[in-house]
């Protein structure tokens, strides 16, 4: 009621004499009603009108105001005797009956599925975008998590797997990562274990095996007996290796992998007691595993006996024998990890010492530690967080995909008021409408989830390209009813989410209200009304999260640059590589040094060739050799160095452009077994063991083989031997030419340097090496910048996801940036053309539209940039080169962000600005 | 006297077709539903004010008419009422049963509609 007089006074302000009138009568027929039921204020407002229309007329037929106001007061009396049939409308009754609800719940279900399914086809490009949306984001999201949980969750193959350990050894302030046992720690352990049920050890190599087709090197896998009960395997036919067999080192036993015993010997129940070659040595194979056993994983072709040496050997009392290899353990009922972990430092510290070689292998001289760690953790561990962030930033993609979904809906939503309204009016009620409205996403969302499983299967045939050669558990990852339903019910929530804005709506639908405002939405996303703000909240938040994500991908691509043009002490660039097999069952020492010699020399004079050099081993190649060793300063100091070992023959720096720092290199006149002991180092070991001023420093006997005593010769550059990221360590280099026993390793590296490019000298090198010896086979292949290459797969992989993730967040933003403000400049298109016909530029129009599109992306700019600086510790230790502070992504990606935005409102902005008001307005 | 007697006897079951008659030819408000039916009738059915206006609500509540408040350029909101189909309906309907009645009057009483 007061309402009412308060509106109409409002309006009578100013306006004739009559409308003050019908304030009068207002006030005078609501008075008469006094002390009865008042009618509603639309029937007292009619009846006033009535009464002042009488008034008028009563005056223009010559009454007197006293007569014609006696008229009308007679009326009023009157109406106010009928109170009862004026006091109140009745409520409307609704025109057609809704159908009734509760009995017939379900068939107006199947209604509404029939209703959504001819939506979605009669509005087939808003159908699309969603979908596209949807099923892109969604299939990206189910491909993550189907790598996660095959890689970090899948329960590995064996019986409680959950209680194998991995076993590690280090020393108190070791800087290397602890990577295997020694055989110190592993027996002193061995015996009685009180928290393990048992310990297995086991090591890879590479054999060539023979004799049944053609020559082929594959990996074997060296085990102790017990490994193979700790993992409670059995093999498919014959038997393990037993206990006994371990003990004797002249047991020469073969158990086969499934494949290796279906491909080589035809899968013949036979086989048991047949011998198979390896490395031109018999093995007598005892067995064959299931398909299913893999260990330690699907590379293993075959297992042989695996002996753990003594570390004092009884009959040499006085050497010190330590080897290495990897070590597993199973946790007896109850016990933790931490608890094995302490007991096996305890049992380790209680062992023999083996002296100087353990210094030589961890690199310090402190106490041993043993450390347990959940064996499907050790296995992950590498990719572990890297996988967690990108799984991370799949959720963000997702919900900015969401959003993008969300704001199509309402665009939708708002130009079906009409429809709700109809509905509404019909009888639906507010839960009626926001049912339809959730059919019609469940709907949308099973199509998508349908559509992204499909997705998702395929590019499963994608990984194998995708993921880097070294990613664990590769073979794990598999397409499976898991990762269909992780998709469809994501699928089906981010389209539930985006669909529940809009049915939020319809709760509050009033068709006056909602088309008022619908005409008054700001073009980009202001926040006069509630329909718009969510829309600016929305696309505030789709920028914050691009913005997260591009800052991620930017650290990543610029640490990824920095590593790929790290200065790595060496020239990468015209480096043919090759890993040489050349086993001790088929090369004597001596064989191996003068074929390796007679290698070089016919390289040497091969044209294309500049340099050529073996050596050990080479940058990112494999194996490593550790030694301790006193030397005297010049000040007559001792200490005791602890360095890698690296043998090389002398064109190995001019191979590698190695940079010299002081002194010189090897030359000829040192090769030979005559000359005095020589050695060159690098400069992590001047500066550490000598104050960078070692070159004249003499070296012990022990390295010159009753030699003349020699010197280090030379300081060069630390070169990057592994990761790029790894401390340098202190290096020694020793030539082979002065070695007796030569290059006494089995897989020597050949290296050359080229004048143009090496890959023209792959077919020269083969047939060279088979001039030479028929036998030798080249192991590994490589140009150096290859061996680059692979090395940086994992950063570049991770770059390069995040950065696509990132370049798909921004492209959504910028769409629904796009999409909304194209819809608002439609729906605005009269404002526009009433602003330009008052004279608006249409500079001004451009500036209006653009103006607080760019100002949402702004807020969402800084808001994203803020959380970014929050998140980014999380990918701080993939980052290389770069701090989590780097100004350059800091600064570039909002700019970036407003970049785009820019371009996303070009357009619309453009499009209003040529709205003609001479066609809209008329 | 005798006018006097008509509008009392008739006005009750005339009132409905009166106000459908009119909204036929066009909306109108109810102000002028009663003018023009006292004008029409010249001044035989002097409309009973009070009775207009239930009747126009529960014509509408019936969704034989329609009631909107429509605001002209420089003028007051007016409320008009328009015919909907059913209204249309019942109007045809009402006539024709009123034209029936007004045979049988003519047979027996001869009297016949103006």
């Amino acid at each position: 009621m007061r309402s009412l007089s308060r509106s109409t006074a409002s309006r009578a302000s100013g306006r004739p004499e009559i409308f003050r009138k019908i304030m009068d009568w207002i006030t005078r027929i609501r008075s008469s009603f006094d002390g009865r039921k008042c009618p509603d204020d639309d029937v007292i407002e009619e009846l006033a009108q009535h009464a002042a229309a009488a008034y008028n007329a009563a005056r223009a037929d010559g009454c007197s105001s006293s007569e014609a106001e006696a008229r009308i007061s007679d009326q009023i009396s009157r109406w106010a005797q009928d109170a009862d049939l004026l006091h109140r409308r009745p409520s409307r009754a609704p025109a057609a009956e809704p159908p009734p609800a509760s009995s017939r719940w379900g068939f107006g279900l199947v209604r509404d599925f029939r209703y959504a399914l001819r939506l979605l086809r009669r509005q087939p490009g808003h159908t699309a975008a969603v979908l596209a949306t949807i099923v892109l984001g969604v299939a990206v999201a189910g491909l993550l998590f189907s790598v996660t949980y095959g890689v970090l969750l899948k329960p590995l193959p064996w019986p409680d797997a959950d209680q194998l350990v991995r076993l590690y050894e280090t020393r108190q302030g070791s800087p290397r990562r602890p990577s295997l046992m020694t055989n110190a720690s592993y027996l002193a352990w061995r015996e009685n274990p009180a928290t393990l049920e048992g310990l297995g050890a086991w090591s890879d190599s590479l054999m060539t095996l023979t004799g049944t087709g053609d020559p082929e090197r594959i990996t074997i896998t060296e085990a102790t007996p017990g490994l193979f009960s700790i993992l409670r395997a059995l093999p498919v036919m014959g038997r393990l290796f037993s206990p006994e067999s371990g003990g004797k080192s002249d047991e020469t036993e073969a158990i086969l992998s499934h494949s290796l015993w279906e491909q080589r010997f035809g899968g013949r129940t036979d086989v048991l007691g047949r011998d198979i070659i390896l490395d031109g040595r018999a093995y007598h194979i005892i067995g064959v595993m299931p398909a299913s056993f893999a260990f330690p994983d699907r590379d293993t072709r075959a297992w042989l006996s695996f002996l753990v040496q003594p570390v004092v050997d009884p009959a040499h009392p006085e050497m010190r024998s330590l080897s290495m290899f990897a070590a597993i353990g199973r946790l007896r009922a109850g016990a933790s990890a931490e608890q094995a972990a302490a007991e096996g430092t305890a049992r380790v510290r209680g062992g023999p010492d083996p002296g100087l070689v353990a210094e030589a292998v961890f690199g310090v001289k402190g106490a041993p530690i043993v450390l347990a760690v959940p064996y499907l953790k050790s296995m992950t561990e590498n990719v572990r967080q890297a996988l967690l962030v990108f799984l991370a930033a799949v959720g963000l993609l997702l919900a900015v995909a969401t959003g993008n979904v969300a704001l199509l809906q309402l665009a939708r939503g708002a130009t079906r008021h009409r429809e709700f309204a109809i509905r509404a009016a019909l009888g639906a009620g507010s839960g009626r409408l926001m049912r339809q409205m959730l059919v019609e996403n469940i709907v949308l969302g099973t199509i998508g989830g349908g559509l992204a499983i499909v997705l998702v299967g395929w590019l499963h045939h994608m990984l194998p390209i995708l993921l880097p050669d070294d990613f664990p558990r590769a073979g794990e990852i598999a397409m499976d009813w898991r990762v269909a339903g992780f998709a469809l019910a994501l699928s089906l929530l981010a389209s539930v989410m985006a669909g529940l804005l809009p049915a939020l709506h319809t709760r509050r639908l009033n068709l006056a209200g909602t088309l008022a405002e619908d005409g008054s939405a700001p073009v980009g996303g202001g926040s006069r009304t509630a329909t718009s703000r969510t829309r600016a909240i929305i696309m505030a938040a789709q920028v914050a999260m691009a913005c997260v994500l591009l800052v991620g991908a930017g650290l990543l691509m610029r640490s990824f640059v920095a590593v790929a043009h790290a200065d790595r002490g060496y020239d990468p660039e015209n480096v043919l590589t090759a890993r040489l097999a050349m086993p001790s069952t088929s090369f004597t020492d001596f064989q191996r040094a003068a074929l390796l010699t007679r290698l070089i020399e016919r390289l040497k004079v091969t044209p294309g060739v500049t340099n050529a050099a073996v050596a050990a081993t080479i940058p990112l190649g494999q194996g490593r050799s550790m030694s301790a060793f006193t030397m005297t300063r010049k000040d007559g100091t001792i200490i005791t160095a602890r360095a890698l070992q690296r043998l090389v023959s002398t064109d190995y720096f001019a191979a590698l452009r190695i940079r010299l720092l002081r002194g010189r290199l090897f030359s000829d006149s040192d090769a030979n077994l005559s000359a005095p002991a020589v050695m060159v180092v690098n400069r992590a070991f001047a500066s550490q063991y000598f104050h960078d001023d070692a070159v004249g420093t003499p070296i012990s006997q022990k390295f010159n083989e009753d030699r003349p005593g020699g010197s280090i010769i030379g300081v060069v550059e630390n070169v990057s031997y592994g990761s790029v990221t790894a401390k340098a360590e202190p290096e020694y280099y020793m030539c082979t030419g002065q070695l007796s026993r030569g290059m006494a390793y089995d897989e020597p590296y050949l290296i050359a340097r080229t004048h143009g490019s090496p890959a023209n000298l792959l077919l020269s090198l083969r047939s060279i090496l088979k001039e030479q010896d028929p036998l030798l086979v080249p192991e590994s292949m490589m140009t150096m910048t290859d061996r680059l290459q692979s090395s940086l797969a994992r950063p570049r992989l991770y770059s390069i996801l995040l950065g696509g993730f990132a370049g798909f967040a921004l492209l959504i933003a910028g769409v629904g940036l796009f999409g909304t403000l194209s819809y608002g400049v439609a729906h605005r298109a009269r404002e526009i053309a009433v602003r330009t016909a008052l004279g608006a530029a249409p500079r001004d129009i451009v500036i209006l539209v653009a103006s607080q599109a760019l100002i949402v992306t702004a807020c969402g700019a800084i808001v994203g940039v803020a959380a970014a600086a929050a998140l980014v510790r999380l990918i701080s230790s993939m980052l290389y080169g770069v701090t989590t502070r780097d100004p350059v992504s800091f600064t570039v990606v909002p700019l970036v962000v407003l970049f785009a935005a820019a371009i996303a409102c070009m357009v619309p902005a453009r499009r209003a600005s040529r709205i003609d008001p001479n066609k809209l307005l008329h | 006297m005798e006018t006097r007697r008509i509008s009392q006897e008739l006005k009750r079951g005339s009132t409905e077709l009166l106000i459908l008659s009119l909204l036929e030819e066009r909306p109108r408000h109810g102000y002028e539903i009663a003018q023009q039916i006292e004008e029409r009738s010249g001044g035989a059915i002097s409309f009973y004010v009070a009775s207009l206006y239930p009747t126009l609500y529960r014509l509408e509540d019936r969704g034989l008419i329609e009631g909107r408040w429509v605001e002209r350029q420089g003028q007051r909101r007016r409320r008009y009422y328009r015919l909907k189909p059913p209204g249309r309906k019942v109007l045809a309907s009402q006539r024709s049963v009123w034209d029936a009645f007004f045979v049988a009057l003519d047979r027996v009483a001869r009297i016949r509609p103006a």
